[in-house]
């Protein structure tokens, strides 16, 4: 983590809060010169699971390649079948899926499945990965009902046809419908910060996370993003369980790191998030979370599962840079100011050109904070073909 | 070449998604100018997701904190209010006294249209996104429970129930004998109206959310296989389709020879009814779920801002910048334009 961030635990006082919020605009216009203080407010006392993050494989990543898993933004469903299953055997060394799948649901648990519909269409969670991950959830005695396929904004959710393409039974939520709707977090579960002098510096944890689901299995897609360097299981539990995190970049600048790594500490969020399944049907290596642009976006047909999600993000990372290599693009490490532009149309359009100042080192800094490997030397990287 | 454009034989009928093929709502197709002020603004008080109707100057307009507005078109007054137990994303249908939604709840509501107050509801097992449409005094729609139900329109009391494969968000058509409907098991199903026995289904490639319109003796159809289907009507066989960038969750507007479909690869789609060719193609925004809605010589949807498109070459006419409700469908009621935005606001624009 960075020297400079100071993590206070604790509560300050809301009026000194009040104080830093009044004048948001002219700090606004300060360039950040340091992270400031960042409470996080935890449920009280919750007694930390063996099964949280870096959970029972720490450092343990299972690739499985199939090229033919895509073809034409298609996604087979009998092929992911075959490489979630192949996956979760390598993962647990167990050999039937049934039982790999047990070693992290129980019949009783209320399972959340957290997907990433930002992007939609062109990438987000594939409902055919989401069906696989739901019918195995379900040979290991879990109902339809106790399942529940969720992310923040509703609208988003709609655009993916979730709702339509997922089995009866399950739960499909999306924890907010509007940008300011906030009835859907729990007011004492957040962190605190206050980054560019913005009014509301509370960032409260979704009260689904906190107090309806027992177990999350997370499942990010792979694709870079234009403040964090790449969005992957970290910043899709993190942001997307937390809300008012957009907050956190003012171009050109970014406290991505280190938000997202603290926001994963967070408990519940920590110990309830169990299994993280990597939709790597598609790859966007420019232009993310948002772009539609089809000629950032690879269909290369990988699934990647880890219970770490420093290791699995550092593995996305890397995939990303070769990718980015390959093309010419400049590297996501890259803080160059002839990077940075303020037209969305250039970003989208020139694989160059960006938003912010990109911080991947949030995932070596949730490394520090004990949410995994992001040594790459200390990986176990397996890669399979399906 | 004769298109069966879906006007009900009984009064009180409202046999599809926004009564009537061209997706105007029962209004007719009227000419959409380019409007140039903004007459009134009516706040919500949350999202819409589903498209207002509009009835003997008042617009009906349900928004996703569970709330169906009644305003008076003249003033943008609300004439009342009535609040569902869930939110709302089904579309309002009416039917003589009736205005009928479906809810969250798992609710589908009949509320008098004059007083605002609550005539009947009916349960199901899960949500009712779907619009409630209405064929000679019975009320049919589909549940995510899966089930597609026949209810009695004066009473609320269920005449039958029939299981489906999948989660129903689809619009039923209602043809006088038969229903029409898509289903998330990715089929096409036609059953008999009288009893809900199955008669056909044909399977696509993935689920549906699309609701389909009536041709002739074809039924359209997009589904997220991204392809939209022509269907023959008695036996299910498939007559043509055509396939398009993305999923389809949009569903079909129909005038004359012309379906226009729009997908999520962000393009609207005119179509030949009877034989799939394409006549044009027009990029509107990133991604289209909404229907369009076919006027005078125009096609508009919502698709992040508002667009209206000359229906013979698909030119873009005029563009508004608001009602980012990629959900919603504007009502074209002369030279008024009404639409309703992801932000909670109902617009007048003239």
């Amino acid at each position: 983590m960075d020297r400079r961030t100071f993590v206070q635990i604790g509560c300050i006082g809301s009026a000194s809060l009040l104080v830093q919020g009044l004048d948001p605009m002219i700090r606004a216009e300060m360039a950040p010169v340091a992270v400031p203080p960042i409470e996080l407010h935890g449920l009280p006392n919750y007694k930390r699971s063996p099964l949280g993050m870096p959970g029972l494989f720490p450092g343990r990543v299972i690739e499985v390649r199939n090229p033919s898993a895509i073809a034409r933004n298609r996604v087979s469903q009998p092929i992911v079948r075959q490489m979630l299953e192949h996956a979760m055997k390598e993962l647990t060394q167990e050999k039937f899926a049934q039982a790999a799948w047990a070693k992290f649901i129980k019949p009783d648990d209320i399972v959340g499945i957290k997907i990433n519909p930002s992007g939609a269409p062109a990438c987000c969670s594939s409902p055919e990965i989401l069906r696989e991950i739901i019918t195995s959830v379900q040979t290991v005695g879990v109902p339809a009902r106790n399942i529940l396929v969720y992310d923040r904004y509703s609208y988003e959710m709609d655009i993916g046809s979730y709702q339509a393409l997922l089995p009866p039974g399950v739960r499909i939520v999306g924890i907010q419908d509007a940008f300011v709707d906030a009835s859907g977090y729990d007011p004492n579960i957040y962190c605190a910060a206050n980054f560019f002098g913005e009014w509301e510096t509370r960032s409260y944890m979704a009260s689904i996370v906190g107090e309806v689901v027992t177990k999350i299995i997370n499942v990010p897609t792979m694709k870079d993003h234009s403040a964090a360097g790449v969005t992957g299981a970290l910043k899709n539990l993190a942001y997307g369980t937390f809300n008012n995190v957009a907050r956190t970049h003012r171009a050109p600048y970014s406290f991505t790191n280190p938000l997202i790594g603290l926001m994963c500490t967070v408990e519940p969020l920590r110990s309830k998030s169990v299994l993280h399944i990597m939709d790597g049907m598609r790859q966007v290596w420019h232009g993310g979370p948002l772009t539609q642009v089809q000629e950032f976006i690879d269909q290369i047909g990988t699934l990647l599962v880890a219970t770490d999600p420093v290791a699995l993000d550092t593995i996305e990372l890397e995939a990303i840079e070769k990718k980015r290599r390959e093309r010419g693009a400049p590297s996501l490490w890259q803080h160059h100011p002839n990077s940075i532009t303020a037209d969305n149309n250039a970003f989208f359009h020139d694989a160059a050109k960006n938003l912010f100042f990109r911080q991947p080192g949030h995932i070596a800094a949730a490394g520090e904070l004990g949410l995994g490997i992001a040594d790459l030397k200390q990986i176990d990287h397996r890669i399979l073909s399906a | 070449m004769t298109t069966e454009t879906a006007k009900p034989k009984a009064q009180g009928d409202w046999p599809t998604l926004l009564k009537d093929n061209s997706r105007t709502g029962g209004q007719g197709q009227h000419q959409a100018h380019s409007p140039e002020r903004n007459v009134w603004q009516f706040r919500a008080g949350s999202a819409v997701r589903s498209a207002p109707v509009l009835d003997d100057g008042i617009l009906y307009v349900a928004s996703v904190n569970g709330a169906l507005h009644a305003i008076d078109v003249v003033t943008g007054r609300s004439k009342w209010k009535f609040q569902a137990a869930g939110p709302v994303h089904s579309t309002p249908s009416l039917s003589e006294n009736r205005i009928l939604f479906g809810c969250d709840d798992g609710k589908v509501y009949a509320i008098d249209k004059q007083a605002g107050s609550k005539l009947w509801e009916t349960p199901t097992g899960a949500e009712v996104w779907a619009s409630p449409v209405v064929r000679g005094g019975v009320v049919f729609f589909g549940s995510a429970d899966a089930h597609v139900y026949a209810i009695e329109a004066t009473t609320g009391l269920t005449r039958w129930a029939q299981e489906l494969g999948g989660r129903i968000y689809s619009t039923i058509y209602a043809a006088e004998q038969h229903l029409y409907l898509g289903c998330g098991d990715g089929k096409v199903y036609c059953l008999e109206a009288a009893s809900g026995k199955i008669l056909w289904s044909t399977l696509t490639g993935n689920g549906i959310d699309s609701s389909p319109a009536q041709a002739g003796d074809l039924l359209l159809i997009g589904s997220e296989d991204f392809w939209f289907y022509a269907i023959n009507s008695t036996t299910g066989e498939v007559r043509w389709k055509y396939e398009t960038g993305l999923g389809i969750a949009s569903s079909p507007a129909v005038s004359g020879d012309l379906a226009v479909i729009g997908s999520k690869d962000g393009y609207l789609y005119a179509l030949e009814t009877q034989t799939g060719r394409l006549r044009w193609k027009t990029v509107v925004g990133e991604v289209v779920t909404a229907p369009p809605v076919i006027g005078d010589g125009v096609v508009c949807v919502q698709a992040g801002g508002t667009f209206a498109l000359d229906n013979t070459t698909g030119r873009v006419v005029w563009r508004a910048a608001l009602a980012g409700a990629v959900q919603s469908v504007p009502v074209l009621a002369g030279d008024t334009i009404y639409l309703a935005s992801l932000s909670g606001e109902v617009y007048a624009l003239r």
